[in-house]
């Protein structure tokens, strides 16, 4: 029976706050977030904190090609070159090349013969960032063989550029190959001074590349087994948004900003209304030197200035992105704690509450049975009013540099833009999306929580 | 209660915030990791000399002991010396003063002026565009980020057209001449003073056209109105008249968060000022200015609702006259 009434009051209600176009708007904003923070992975490959050299520091969005004046920067390229993208180039012979299993692949030498695997790149733009290949290889030769790898890049002109060469004897076990453009000792192989960008040099034509790989053995054939080869060129154009100063992804740092928002927001919020709740009942419902006690700490907490603490004490203690949460949540229990207070003044009086205390009830019974669900429909809208509070009190913290490091936050991103010259770069797509989420955000909490408190609140009820 | 006692309760009041804040400025910094001497000492110095400093410091006294001596250069305004410049931090933070108080000065002023005249304007016409105007103005204020505001003016009007200085409070070297040293404070108050005004002016108009609503809605203001008074004569003189005072003391009670704001506009203009001041100490694990920047921001605070209470207490007639339960 009070099942069902429950089961009534909420259709009622849900019913109530769709009927109100602010609460409809709030909770299509809020679905939207949640949305965008559940699904984070399947929005962006990269990481947001550890993902970095994706690209040239400050790489503009890969849209800005269309842009004036963008059209000939190098867009990032992150692939993979499997067994299905090395091919016979014309005239040449790709020996015994098998893949093995997932797009790993194999090569059988012929004694006295190049094998070589090539890759065609048709190269249109200016020349990129730094770039870097990565693949693990072993090879299975018997003891009197003697195999040459090597990883060359042939430019339009057929100059090639052998940035990888290494002579094995015998077989050798899985190791890792990684050519990077800023290795010295790749600089010196290819003839430049250790201030030459390899890069630069290398990609300076535009036309057909060659990626080669090359191997030779003498003796008898050797097996060289190669994993995809990561291929890494920092473009100067990147992603939805671009990349920060660390050549890090700022999409997948606006996408995992909102799991962090959200969750940084809720839980302090949740952490304040219950410590405000608890204080509020116990307040109005204990009164005497309890109430003027925990009201005038109230009044205290008020009149000390939430910001210049904040910044103190997440500077000594913060860091840790709980750490700021609870530090948030101690400065924003009292207005909650002053709502709970005076609702439990008036259910004090009210009938049901004098029956409980008269049937020997006691207090702390009374105050978890009789006023706390009574109570709760208030607090609930409390709690969603709270959030906005908490998500700015973090992001401002963050944006001032006293977040943690750790964690990507919107406050975090908007420090780096500013800190690392996204405003002489102009680029706003790197200013614009965070701060444009925070406010989206927090404003969708505002919304849902002044429906709720229309609709919840009893003081509106009676006016109505 | 006559109005000198509610005062003293205020004034006890306004002390037992103070000796609270007091006494978590000086706790918070004994409790933090490392002690503050060893910012300042060389490491190739002997166990002596950095015994000798500890003592110099007071280091070495019991924390009640210490405590006290605190308290007592509190009392004196004696801040110690900022770790960084080695000069009183009092000093320091006396020279940024009038900078933090000239642009929070102004801003308040107007956004005051604009907003109320907003809200009563809004009341004034009930239903139309200017009351969703104000409402949507009012929403702007809570939920758009102030720093993520003052980031897209100073991106737009410091770096897309630079029509605005980007930081600092006035140019360096300043220039020669009074009126083009006014202009040029001028010149770099425009930025921050509008960020603050676009931000807050939302919630005086909001505010003022609520009150200014209900105050319309009581029996004097019809009577006003069936004497035959014309509307704008009713709304000056009678509903505004009585919106007064408490406006008057919002003011006051807002002058607060006011202070704590300035943290942030001040860091994003470099503005030479207290709230940035406390920042960058802070940064910098410069102890004495931190705390010392603190204990001037709280204080301010603590006299603003002192004086709000006091505000509050002479307009409102029930106080002032001493009417009420103790009479």
């Amino acid at each position: 029976m009070k099942k069902r009434g429950f089961w009534v009051n909420a259709t009622k209600f849900c019913r109530e706050f769709i009927s109100k176009p602010q609460g409809r708007l709030g909770l299509i904003i809020l679905g939207l977030f949640i949305f965008v923070a559940v699904a984070a992975p399947i929005l962006t490959p990269y990481d947001p904190i550890d993902d970095l050299y994706l690209a040239e520091g400050m790489a503009k969005p890969a849209w800005a090609k269309v842009l004036p004046g963008n059209s000939k920067l190098p867009v990032t390229v992150h692939t993979r070159l499997g067994f299905n993208e090395w091919q016979v180039a014309s005239g040449e012979d790709l020996h015994n090349a098998e893949e093995i299993k997932e797009n790993a692949f194999a090569i059988k030498t012929t004694p006295g013969e190049f094998s070589k695997l090539v890759h065609d790149v048709n190269y249109k733009t200016d020349p990129p960032g730094n770039f870097h290949f990565e693949t693990r290889y072993s090879i299975d030769a018997s003891e009197e063989t003697t195999t040459v790898l090597a990883f060359v890049i042939v430019d339009p002109n057929g100059k090639e550029w052998r940035l990888w060469e290494k002579k094995i004897f015998g077989s050798l076990k899985p190791q890792d190959l990684l050519i990077d453009s800023r290795q010295l000792d790749l600089k010196t192989r290819l003839g430049l001074t250790i201030f030459d960008e390899a890069s630069k040099v290398i990609f300076a034509k535009k036309g057909q590349y060659k990626v080669l790989l090359r191997a030779y053995s003498e003796g008898e054939p050797a097996i060289i087994t190669m994993e995809p080869v990561a291929v890494n060129i920092q473009g100067k154009l990147h992603g939805v948004l671009g990349a920060d100063h660390m050549g890090g992804d700022l999409w997948s740092q606006l996408i995992y900003g909102a799991r962090i928002s959200l969750i940084i927001g809720i839980v302090a919020a949740l952490i304040a209304v219950f410590i405000g709740t608890a204080i509020g009942i116990a307040s109005g419902y204990i009164g005497g030197f309890v109430d003027e006690f925990f009201m005038r700490l109230a009044d205290v907490m008020l009149s000390i200035p939430t910001m210049p603490v904040l910044i103190i004490l997440s500077s000594l203690i913060g860091k840790n992105i709980w750490n700021v949460v609870i530090l948030i949540a101690l400065f924003s229990w009292t207005s909650t704690a002053r709502i709970v207070r005076s609702q439990t003044l008036t259910l004090k009086e009210r009938a049901f509450v004098e029956a409980a205390r008269a049937s020997g009830a006691s207090k702390t019974y009374t105050m978890l049975v009789h006023i706390l669900p009574n109570v709760i429909p208030l607090v609930f809208a409390a709690l969603v009013l709270l959030i906005p509070g908490a998500i700015l009190y973090e992001a401002t913290l963050s944006f001032l540099g006293l977040g943690d490091p750790t964690t990507p936050t919107w406050g975090r991103m908007l420090h780096n833009a500013r800190s690392f010259g996204a405003f002489t770069m102009r680029a706003w797509w790197w200013i614009l999306p965070p701060g444009l989420a925070i406010t989206l955000l927090s404003l969708s909490f505002v919304f849902i929580g002044n429906t709720l408190d229309e609709i919840l609140n009893p003081r509106n009820k009676e006016r109505a | 209660m006559n109005f000198s006692s509610y005062i003293l309760r205020r004034v006890v009041y306004a002390l037992i915030v103070l000796v609270v804040i007091v006494t978590i400025n000086f706790f918070i910094f004994r409790v933090m990791p490392g002690d503050p001497v060893r910012m300042i000492i060389d490491p190739k110095w002997t166990p002596e000399m950095k015994a000798a400093l500890y003592e110099q410091y007071g280091l070495t006294k019991p924390l009640h002991e210490q405590f006290f001596i605190y308290l007592k250069s509190l009392l004196t305004l004696d801040l110690g010396l900022s770790f960084t410049s080695s000069r009183p931090v009092m000093d320091e933070l006396l020279e940024r003063l009038p900078n933090t108080v000239l642009l929070l000065g102004i801003a308040l002023f107007i956004e005051i002026l604009i907003g109320i005249s907003i809200g009563i304007f809004a009341a004034s016409k009930r239903g139309s565009s200017i009351e969703s105007f104000v409402t949507g103005a009012g929403l702007f204020t809570h939920a758009v980020p102030t720093f993520f505001l003052q980031l897209v003016l100073l991106l737009i009007f410091g770096f897309v057209i630079p029509i605005f200085p980007i930081r600092g409070t006035m140019a360096a070297p300043p220039p020669v001449g009074g009126w083009a040293q006014f202009l040029d404070r001028v010149h770099h108050l425009i930025l921050p003073v509008f960020s603050l005004v676009v931000i807050n002016f939302g919630s005086w108009a909001l505010y003022t056209r609520n009150a200014m609503v209900e105050a319309l809605g009581q029996d004097y203001i019809i009577t006003a109105r069936a004497k035959g008074l014309t509307k704008k004569r009713v709304l000056r003189h009678h509903a505004f008249r009585s919106i007064l005072p408490p406006i008057v003391t919002l003011i006051f009670l807002s002058l607060p968060s006011i202070i704590s704001g300035a943290v942030v506009t001040e860091t994003i203009f470099s503005w030479y000022g207290v709230g940035r001041y406390l920042l960058d100490a802070t940064m910098k694990q410069d102890y004495p200015a931190a705390q010392g920047a603190f204990y001037f921001i709280a204080l301010a605070t603590i006299i603003c609702n002192f004086v709000a209470d006091i505000v509050y207490g002479l307009v409102d007639p029930r106080i002032r006259v001493g009417g009420g339960e103790g009479k």
